[in-house]
């Protein structure tokens, strides 16, 4: 904390009541190179929604091409089990990978926040970070050494204990773990990170005033700690809740090789459009898909904002 | 007692914590020993935390052949992370700012524009023609990280460290006259300082993870970054294992020895992992120098 | 309220882009000077002279080697300013860009490039104009020697409705690719067998191989209809994609719906037997990269072969097994070869090109004569290779510099010192007495039956694939994956394929 800092919270406490509100104008300024940042980025190539509702060729271009309607969606929703299904994957999976990561990074984070020892707590982090750098190609590989039916180690583990081996490239439900957990390993060290902070930043006064009052170190946790988290894990929760049709295709690819027995729960929607519009080169059904994924999770996302507003006025998005 | 029963906690703490690093640190240390397995042993026997094998052959091919073109792309990928991390760090900063800026009317507005580009996309055929075309951001080194300067999913996270500033502070600030910028700038970025040193973190890791900017607008060797490297090794593989190939025919494409799959990985996370932590001080130091300064 | 008022800003914002991208495209074609020089080329000879210099930009997939970069920058460049006086810049891209990806980014915002293409990226491209007609320049003295080198029937291939889209490159035994079993020969003759002649022979080396080496993988790959053909039916089977066959000895245009043949129920059977057996490992259902790198390591047994396998493969696994050889063998074949056409794949340029004949000329350069060949294909002679007294080649360097596979001439090609000379004497006989397919040329135009297609991709991958390469058992798998092909819509889409195939069929069968 600087110096100036200081002395402006004191004086902050003296004149307390006083209110008075400048002009907004340098909040504009402030704002304006995200702004156009978003514009430029993000705003402007959304014109290529059009698209979607078009049948793109090079001569017409975005614009004077011929209108195609809702034909784009045509191959997605009516072969409707399969598009039931791949949002129940995806769905399915989000919500597993959001509740397990919430839970891992959050645990670690209070776990951190409790160490002492600051080398220990540096290259720990540094360490769970390494999962975030390897690519799915990577870890598929080495989880392939680890669950290969013939040679894999948990195989040899299950034999050496007398258990049957077990073919997990078979069995799309035991999958889903191997899932779960291959997500956890890569993203709880990179989730802890952002909970930490929080912790860090927090005024250590209120854990002395109620160790004074004999809390153990568990109750510190669960009555300090924790409430300190909600808002963040709330902000959390809801910006990824805008993705939850959202499926990360390179991890499929990387960690089953888009095996077909295990697609029952490995179809998540991006799959099912790799597998089909975008093997077949028809990229104009494959950003059809891509907007029903957004007005989905729009519609979530709108929807947990007014929950969490009930919640906490401070804690909504928007 | 209460001490007897903390020391156990503490000791189960260290335990967890202890163990989830290693199962992290694990299968770097299986690409560090693959990296240094002869290809021959590797392929045979898998893989295993001591080489098989031990040999720098990889290595001294790999430098042998392309020494200049990998030493290239890690100053590309140093410059592209030190000058993205620091521009959109302040990017993104000063418009969580203005998102958590009380009694400010259009908060709301700018946290929906923000958040509204987190859901839709266009798609990458009009990103493309724009940045391309219009921006001409193909074959420079600005394309390689202008196009990230605002993450709307870390300006929240930013937002949020702001949030936890007791609005006291801002309030007395404002009476003492300092305006919106003087706030900004001397009271908000040290006092988020947490959350400015996670978020540059992130930030640094966005971009020198970053294949895709490079892959869309850089055709000129000389602007590669060390993950583009890597990725163009990987796309052999999927390209591969998605069965397209099969459309010409007698096309050998061979897929990359297991060795050198594990050198590249090595040659990308080592030296980000072991330099962050000393790195993070200085990035996040310089940040709140340049921005007191300016 | 406010929600409102981001909308209006969003959509306005869009409008702005809207007017900016269809200037783009309008504008995009004027941009360019229109190529004048070309109608006054057509009687130009080959030299360079009344040529105005040009600038063009050949994208190749891979990874660029350091040879290729020096090369490229050097005496490619010397040699086709020399000849067709323009300047070539080489632009490598990593291969999931083909047919997708970047490359159709590159062309739809009307980059001026050329690359390689397969008959069905075309068949989408030229349907939304990303091609340049290059019909034009076929007949003129921009494609002359190319019209030689190139068998004609290659050339029909990448025609669509009359005109050419593609210049095919490559002239190569090219029959009956994926019909011969690739064997190791020398674990066969290890195990005391001479030859491989059926099915039952085949499975025999793997037992005996099994046996003695059990960390040995059998074929190192999943899909064997073509090298199983001749065990399973008396047709002569030729597949125009994964769901449609024709039989090549019948003289019709009969189209076969594969799955719902019974072949295929023959086909999946034996493959469920290989499956069971571990001729094919359990992991080829995961990974199927794993077992072309197994192959490449030696730790397979056999693998589909073509004409050029056994010296192209063999450099690749000798380097794990010193001692490995290769041999092509046909099961229990009395049916003449099949031969799509013997080009390797064919150049495209974008539409928007500014100068397509040059790019045409530099396609004719890659295969004018022998010198030019070397040069694009080994290097520079006495540095990059050597040549014997008896035309055998030695590379001194493994870098890739134009693809050989991509240029592979049979009047050009050479051969290393290591391949034996009744191999050689094999391969160029290898297309004798093949009959060239009779839907060569025939290229799918699939927009009546685009959804259907694209569904029935998915219901290939899921239900299908693993059926036909054994995972799953036919008997209690194949209803189930039949009825879904079938509410994928697959009988519409063969009666689409069936209607265009026949009147393709009737115009150009004698």
């Amino acid at each position: 904390m600087s110096e100036e800092a200081l002395r402006l919270e004191r004086t902050a406490r003296r004149k307390r009541r006083f209110n008075t509100l400048r002009s907004d104008y340098p909040l504009f300024l402030l704002a304006l190179p995200g702004v156009i940042v978003l514009i430029l980025f993000a705003y402007l190539p959304m014109s290529g929604l059009i698209l979607v509702f078009k049948n793109y060729n090079y001569n017409g271009g975005i614009f004077g091409s011929p209108w195609a309607g809702f034909d784009n969606f045509d191959f997605f929703f009516s072969s409707l089990d399969s598009a039931i299904r791949a949002t129940r994957n995806t769905v399915m999976l989000n919500v597993l990978y959001m509740l397990t990561g919430t839970f891992f990074s959050v645990a670690i984070a209070i776990i951190l926040n409790e160490l002492r020892s600051k080398g220990f707590i540096k290259v720990t982090q540094s360490v769970m970070f390494f999962p975030h750098f390897i690519s799915w190609i990577v870890i598929g590989a080495i989880l392939f050494s680890l669950l290969d039916f013939d040679k894999g180690l948990v195989n040899r583990l299950l034999e050496w204990t007398g258990l049957a081996p077990v073919d997990w490239y078979a069995h799309p439900w035991l999958f889903v773990i191997v899932l779960v957990l291959a997500n956890i390993w890569k993203s709880a060290g990179y989730g802890a990170i952002i909970y930490y902070a929080v912790l860090q930043g927090i005024d250590t006064s209120y854990y002395e005033a109620a160790r004074i009052d004999g809390a153990s170190r568990m109750q510190l946790i669960t009555r300090i700690t924790l409430p300190l988290l909600i808002p963040s894990i709330i902000l959390l929760t809801l910006l990824s809740i805008g993705g939850m049709l959202k499926g990360d295709l390179s991890m499929i690819m990387g960690v089953t090789f888009l095996n077909p027995l295990l697609l029952p729960t490995t179809d998540i929607i991006d799959v099912y459009v790799y597998r089909t519009a975008i093997r077949s080169g028809e990229f104009g059904f494959a950003s059809a898909i891509t907007l029903y994924q957004s007005v989905f999770g729009l519609v979530l996302v709108l929807i947990a904002n007014k929950l969490a507003g009930w919640y906490d006025k401070e804690s909504k998005l928007f | 007692m209460p001490n007897q029963e903390n020391r156990t906690l503490i000791a189960f703490f260290y335990l967890c914590i202890g163990v989830f690093a290693l199962i992290c640190l694990a299968p770097f240390v299986l690409a560090v020993s693959g990296s240094l397995s002869t290809e021959s042993r590797l392929a045979a026997e898998g893989y295993s935390f001591l080489p098989r094998g031990f040999t720098l052959e990889t290595y001294t091919f790999m430098f042998g052949s392309k020494a200049e073109q990998i030493l290239r792309a890690y100053m590309t990928s140093v410059i592209v992370t030190v000058l993205g991390t620091v521009c959109a760090v302040l990017v993104t900063t000063a418009f969580a700012y203005v998102i958590t800026a009380k009694g400010f009317r259009f908060r709301n507005s700018f946290a929906f524009l923000a958040y509204f580009t987190m859901l839709f996309s266009g798609g990458t055929l009009p990103w493309y023609i724009l940045c391309t075309k219009y921006y001409h951001l193909d074959d420079t080194l600005a394309g390689l990280f202008v196009p990230y300067l605002m993450n709307v999913f870390l300006m929240y996270l930013q937002a949020n460290y702001f949030k936890s500033i007791p609005h006291e502070v801002i309030e007395s600030a404002q009476m003492d006259g300092a305006g919106h910028f003087r706030i900004f700038f001397r009271i908000m970025l040290p006092l988020g300082q947490v959350g400015l040193v996670t978020i540059s973190l992130f930030y640094a890791l966005q971009f020198w993870n970053d294949f895709y900017l490079p892959l869309m607008l850089v055709s000129d060797e000389k602007l590669y970054t060390i993950q583009y490297m890597m990725y163009y090794m990987m796309a052999n593989i999927q390209y591969l294992a998605s069965g397209t190939n099969a459309q010409i025919s007698g096309v050998t494409i061979a897929p990359p020895l297991e060795s050198a799959k594990m050198a590249m990985t090595c040659l990308t996370v080592l030296p980000i992992a072991v330099l962050y932590p000393f790195l993070q001080r200085y990035f996040v130091r310089g940040i709140i120098v340049g921005s007191v300064k300016g | 309220m406010v929600k409102t008022r981001v909308w209006l800003g969003s959509a306005l914002s869009a409008m702005l882009l809207l007017s900016a991208c269809s200037n783009n495209n309008g504008g995009s074609a004027g941009e360019q000077t229109a190529p004048e020089e070309t109608a006054a080329n057509g009687s130009n000879e080959s030299a360079p002279e009344g040529l105005k210099p040009a600038k063009l930009k050949i994208v190749l997939y891979g990874e660029e080697s350091n040879r290729m970069k020096e090369l490229s920058k050097a005496e490619f460049n010397d040699i086709i300013k020399k000849e067709i006086n323009a300047e070539v810049e080489f632009q490598f891209l990593p291969w999931t860009e083909y047919g997708g990806g970047k490359t159709d980014l590159m062309l739809s915002t009307g980059e001026d490039f050329a690359t390689y293409t397969d008959t069905n990226y075309m068949v989408k491209s030229v349907a939304k104009g990303l091609y340049a007609d290059l019909t034009p320049y076929m007949d003129g003295a921009a494609a002359a020697d190319t019209k030689n080198t190139v068998d004609e029937a290659s050339f029909k291939a990448f025609q669509l409705g009359g005109k050419q889209y593609a210049v095919p490159v490559g002239n190569k035994p090219n029959s009956a690719e994926f019909y011969s079993v690739l064997a190791r020969q020398d674990l066969l003759e290890e195990v005391g067998m001479s030859a491989i002649t059926s099915l039952a022979e085949l499975e025999q080396f793997y037992d005996k191989v099994h046996e003695k080496h059990p960390d040995l993988v059998g074929y190192a790959a999943t899909d064997a209809r073509r090298l199983l053909m001749y065990e399973y039916t008396d047709k002569n089977l030729y597949w125009l994609n994964d769901f449609l066959a024709v039989d090549e000895a019948a003289k019709d245009d009969q189209i076969i719906s594969w799955f719902e043949s019974e072949e295929f129920k023959a086909y999946a059977e034996i493959m469920r037997g290989w499956y069971s057996k571990g001729i094919i490992p359990k992991y080829a259902a995961t990974n199927s990269p794993q077992l072309q790198s197994d192959w490449n390591s030696g730790k397979a047994m056999f693998w589909a072969g073509t004409a050029a396998r056994p010296f192209e493969g063999a450099a690749a696994i000798t380097q794990a097994v010193p001692t490995a050889k290769l041999t092509n063998y046909f099961l229990s074949k009395d049916l003449p070869n099949i031969s799509r056409g013997t080009y390797s794949t064919a150049w495209f340029v974008s539409a928007n090109a500014a100068d397509p004949e040059r790019y045409v000329m530099f396609f004719n350069l890659l295969q004018k004569n022998q010198e030019l060949y070397d040069l694009f294909a080994y290097g520079l002679k006495d540095t990059d290779y050597t040549i014997d007294e008896n035309g055998r080649l030695t590379r001194n360097t493994t870098d890739e510099l134009i693809p050989d596979w991509l240029l592979m001439n049979k009047n050009f090609m050479r051969f290393d010192k290591s391949v034996p000379d009744d191999f050689i004497a094999q391969y160029k006989s290898w297309d004798d007495g093949a009959i060239i397919s009779k839907a060569a040329g025939f290229n799918f135009d699939n927009t009546p039956v685009k959804n259907e297609e694209t569904k029935m991709n998915g219901v290939f991958s899921e239900f299908l694939a693993p059926i036909a390469s054994g995972f799953l058992d036919y008997e209690s798998n194949f209803p189930k994956a039949l009825e879904k092909l079938k509410t994928a819509g697959l009988d519409k889409y063969i009666a689409e394929y069936q209607k265009q195939f026949s009147e393709w069929y009737k115009a150009n069968q004698p």
